[in-house]
């Protein structure tokens, strides 16, 4: 009976794995963050980093990102296994979109899933600061009138 | 193996190039980055960051035969 199997199928808990990924598609938040979800757990917190209208008053039009892709994932994954040995946390994934994305689009997705709340919003908090500071990702900002790469504020 | 050179985003403008072939002459980093922005004076405008192989650099790594430097902007990801 193929429905009783589907049923079935959704029911048995699966294990969670770690996950980072880059794509050039629209990123499905709630599939991430429900990727994150294992049975030992009772929260997963998740971040939705999307695109500003106005920063400093200008007003953006779109943003293009561009990453060095094999360095950012190895970037993306040495901050999963910092954050799993520094907080009491179970399954971390980090999606990052490239391309052109619109106003409102998300750009960046990290879900943190933990026995405990507390650890996973901390845990979330650290990895988004370090996303910024170290993984090789830019962004472009394009205006009405031109366009900008921003530089990070860490040297 | 020649030593390869990437650039993205802000230094990939300002070199007109996303990459550069160098001899493979051993080099430090702070040597092979002078003689980088010699050819492209503008990325001289900008605060550079580096990698080697991937990883992080600082400035003074020695440079050999086949590796794989990138020369970027702080990163402004997320």
């Amino acid at each position: 009976m193929p429905i009783i199997l589907a049923e079935l199928d959704r029911l048995i808990v699966k294990p969670t794995v770690d996950f980072c990924e880059l794509t050039s598609l629209p990123i499905d938040i709630g599939g991430a963050a429900r990727r994150a979800v294992p049975p030992e757990c009772g929260a997963t917190v998740t971040l939705d980093g999307y695109v500003r209208q106005f920063t400093n008053g200008r007003e953006t039009l779109y943003l293009e990102y561009e990453a060095y892709e094999p360095m950012a994932f190895k970037e993306m994954q040495k901050l999963i296994d910092h954050a799993k040995r520094e907080f009491e946390v179970s399954t971390i994934g980090i999606v990052h979109r490239l391309g052109r994305l619109e106003i409102g689009e998300t750009s960046v997705v990290i879900s943190v899933a933990a026995p405990h709340r507390k650890a996973a919003f901390a845990a979330c908090e650290w990895l988004i600061t370090e996303l910024k500071r170290t993984v090789p990702i830019w962004k472009k900002e394009v205006y009405a009138d031109g366009e900008q790469w921003i530089e990070g504020d860490h040297a | 193996m020649p030593i390869q050179v990437l650039f993205f985003g802000a230094t990939a403008d300002a070199a007109g190039r996303r990459q550069l072939n160098l001899g493979t002459e051993t080099v430090t980093l702070t040597t092979l980055v002078a003689s980088v922005i010699r050819e492209h004076p503008k990325l001289a405008q900008h605060k550079l960051q580096f990698a080697i192989n991937q990883e992080h650099a600082a400035g003074d790594e020695t440079i050999r035969d086949g590796d794989e430097v990138a020369i970027f902007t702080p990163v402004s990801g997320g």
